[in-house]
């Protein structure tokens, strides 16, 4: 079993990244195989994709995998021969065995094969190559189920798969989910987590770029290389004497436009290298719907749209676990039973939409469900049972300030404890992820009509607009995202209200932070009139941040100050300035934990 | 391997930030000396990243006292750590002769400001003694002491130095 090349990490790697791209990609192409199963160019396609990592397998040494795929593709060979109808028990065997191919790269990555039970998966195999002769002896397989059992994740869905004969299929499960409804449809889910390929001890984290994405690259490195000389040139010719006055103002001018160019379509290349289209994230649902729809004996047809969105890396890495989180909650709290959707006057069917699209330098990500949608009078009876709101505060309430209750952590907790229908489990979990990418999450509901949640998302994390400011003789840039407004307030705007300074702007108050206390800078003169205010939003709170004087508008790449300042809450990190000095960005969020931090609860209530 | 535990016991324990060349006797530390308040430092040459004229700092609000600021390191951001003040040691207004010396602490890139660098030496690692009581600088800092000529070198152990810093750092917050 030992292998030479068992030695080669290089190799090894690129078995990793090929196959674990084939094995996503069979995923999606396993599902759509059981909608249309005659479709041979499909079956050719997951044939050829076991077919692929069978060999290399083979050429590495990693004999479960060889053993297992063998019988896969065995199945298909015959499927492709037309010798076997498609069965739903056929389809289960062979998702299960992708998810062990799954887990066994995974494995490897994190250090080597382990020792797998997977006699029962490959005497399943065999099994449903045979459906008649084996369907009534593996319903007494109950043995060969069990010692599978510890070895993967799949727990109840597994046994589902296992205990043979359709018919009995829903009882079962029924059963089965009576005893722990929640862990039956988590189960699937946390396989789709598994493989995400996230996972931690990835080692050095590589991806496939678009060769034509390189090309641009090298094709503006090459444009620079040229500017570069032209400025050499322009300098020997000064010390020679040959260029001066309006001639040199005009050459030095026109190159310094050209570079500036260059260097910013190469930037916007560079960072295309790391834009990966969605796809690689919306992959793993088709698969993820059917094993929790089957679960939960809901039927659901899954519309994926704008696949081809292209989004940062470390973006599309984040993403996946929240949407994880919101398709399950459409799948789990959402859709209705068939059955109930029929009396409601809904087609049976229920369907969940997954949408990405583009909107300026963000990308909206949808789900949607036409579900049975969240109550309001319940989440405001929650809210008010858990002492959230009072009764007269929650009259005032719009029924869309009422759905944000739900993302107050805990919250679901409670509505599973009750057996509340309502969703919740984790949203607040997926609101502070997307915090965490600088993304933003909108929830629209509507009472037996379904459920819209919108997330919004930088395009990539590495670029931000800032507003320079000035305070003393220093100079900070804020994200202009987070900035609602800048504004000149007068000496009589300002107020004190129980020690803290606020700002009165039509009709509203503010919590004042001067940015010249916080950061201790050398005093300039208290201007009378005429002070420079910018109003900044974190999250829905706002808060007004007094400078000495607003600079411009710039963009910026933002680097990490490093481990040593990492207990500076207000810097977000720093920037390049023009002149080769470090500017520091300031981060909203900080700031305003750090003026709580001396008021505490000052407009919580 | 008797070197080396010749050395341990003179460095008082940190044989890491030595760069010891040569064999058998006689072999020869390389170090970068330089000044900070009127004595004079080394340091184990291969520790040194680069040594670049100080440069405009960009103070950073709210850090812990001894981080001057942050400065661009060919496109990195880098803290600048004033060996002056972690030593207790008055401020002293920045001239030609100041420089950063670039080191590599446990990971991060990290720039010392000194009073001024001279040269590069190799002395003796035999000649290299256990830390004395010191007056300025805390001995926890110091792996030893060598002896060059009529001249004295405090060999500096920037990884417990920035250990203590770390320490400080989370006290601050």
């Amino acid at each position: 079993m030992e292998n030479e090349f068992l030695q080669d990490p290089t190799l090894i790697q690129e078995f990793l990244v090929e196959s674990e791209e084939l094995l996503q990609r069979m995923d999606q192409d396993m599902v759509t195989l059981e909608t249309t199963p005659k479709d041979e160019e499909l079956l050719n396609r997951i044939f050829r994709a076991l077919h692929t990592i069978k060999g290399t397998s083979g050429f590495l040494g990693f004999e479960s995998i060889i053993r297992l795929s063998h019988r896969a593709e065995d199945v298909l060979s015959e499927l492709r021969k037309g010798e076997l109808q498609l069965t739903q028990r056929m389809m289960d065997a062979l998702l299960k065995t992708r998810d062990q191919l799954g887990i066994m790269l995974s494995d490897i990555r994190q250090g080597g094969l382990k020792e797998y039970s997977i006699d029962s998966l490959v005497a399943e195999l065999e099994a449903v190559r045979y459906p008649d002769e084996i369907k009534e002896p593996l319903g007494e397989m109950p043995v060969a189920d069990g010692s599978l059992e510890p070895a993967t994740l799949e727990g109840a869905f597994q046994e589902q798969a296992t205990d043979s004969p359709d018919q009995k299929l829903g009882e079962l499960v029924v059963e089965k989910k009576l005893a722990s409804p929640a862990e039956a449809g988590t189960a699937p889910m946390r396989q789709g987590q598994a493989e995400s390929g996230t996972g931690p001890g990835a080692g050095a984290q590589t991806m496939r770029v678009d060769v034509r994405k390189l090309d641009e690259l090298i094709n503006l490195l090459g444009e620079l290389v040229l500017e570069r000389n032209r400025l050499a040139r322009i300098t020997s010719d000064l010390s020679l004497g040959r260029l001066s006055g309006e001639d040199l103002y005009s050459a030095l001018s026109r190159t310094s436009a050209r570079l500036s160019f260059i260097t910013e379509e190469l930037q916007s290349a560079g960072l295309k290298t790391r834009m990966v289209p969605i796809e690689t994230v919306f992959r793993k649902f088709p698969r993820l719907v059917r094993d929790v729809a089957h679960t939960l004996l809901k039927e659901v047809e899954l519309q994926v749209l704008g696949q081809d969105t292209e989004l940062d890396k470390t973006i599309v890495e984040l993403i996946g676990d929240p949407l994880v989180h919101l398709v399950r909650n459409s799948l789990d709290h959402g859709l209705e039973l068939p059955d109930v959707r029929a009396n409601a006057g809904k087609p049976r069917q229920g369907t969940i939409r997954l949408e990405a699209q583009q909107e300026g330098d963000h990308i909206v990500i949808t789900v949607a469900d036409d579900g049975a949608g969240i109550d309001p009078e319940r989440v405001l009876r929650k809210a008010q049972e858990r002492g959230l709101v009072t009764a007269e505060r929650a009259r005032l309430l719009t029924p869309r300030e009422t759905l944000d209750f739900i993302f107050l952590p805990g919250f679901s907790t409670v509505e599973k404890a009750t057996d509340l229908s309502g969703r919740g489990v984790g949203m607040d979990v997926v609101r502070s992820n997307l915090k965490r990418m600088n993304g933003t999450i909108e929830l629209d509901s509507r009472l037996g009509k379904g459920t819209t949640v919108r997330l919004r998302l930088p395009l990539t994390l590495a670029i931000l607009q800032v507003l320079l400011v000035q305070v003393a003789d220093e100079i900070y840039g804020l994200p202009l995202r987070s900035i609602v407004e800048t504004t000149q307030v007068q000496k009589n705007d300002l107020h004190w209200v129980e020690g803290l300074e606020v700002l009165r702007l039509r009709g509203k108050t503010l919590p004042l932070l001067r940015l010249a206390h916080m950061f201790a800078t050398k005093l300039a003169e208290d201007a009378d009139s005429d002070q420079k205010v910018v109003i900044l939003a974190v999250g829905d709170k706002r808060v007004a941040l007094m400078v000495d004087h607003l600079i411009g508008q710039e963009s910026t790449v933002i680097k990490p100050l490093g481990s040593y300042l990492h207990n500076c809450p207000s810097i977000a990190g720093a920037t390049i300035s023009g002149d080769g000095r470090v500017r520091l960005v300031l981060d909203p969020a900080g700031l305003l934990a750090s003026a709580q931090g001396n008021v505490s609860q000052g407009s919580v209530q | 391997m008797e070197t080396q535990t010749k050395t341990n016991e003179n460095s008082a324990n940190n044989t890491a930030s030595l760069h010891v060349s040569g064999q058998g006797h006689g072999e020869l530390l390389q170090l970068v000396s330089f000044h900070i308040g009127g004595e004079e430092f080394g340091l184990d040459i291969l520790r040194v990243q680069e040594i670049i004229r100080i440069q405009q700092l960009t103070r950073v609000p709210n850090s812990p006292d001894f981080v001057d600021g942050v400065i661009n390191l060919r496109g990195k951001v880098i803290p600048v750590i004033a060996l002056r003040k972690r030593f207790g040691l008055e401020d002293l207004a920045h001239d030609k002769q100041t420089r950063i010396v670039v080191i590599e602490v446990k990971g991060t890139v990290l720039g010392f400001i000194v009073d001024s660098v001279s040269e590069v030496l190799r002395i003796p690692a035999d000649t290299v003694e256990p830390p004395p009581r010191l007056g300025k600088v805390e001995r926890e800092y110091v792996s030893g002491v060598g002896k060059l000529d009529d001249r004295l070198l405090i060999l500096l152990d920037v990884d417990r130095l920035m250990t203590d810093a770390e320490d400080l750092t989370s006290a601050v917050a």
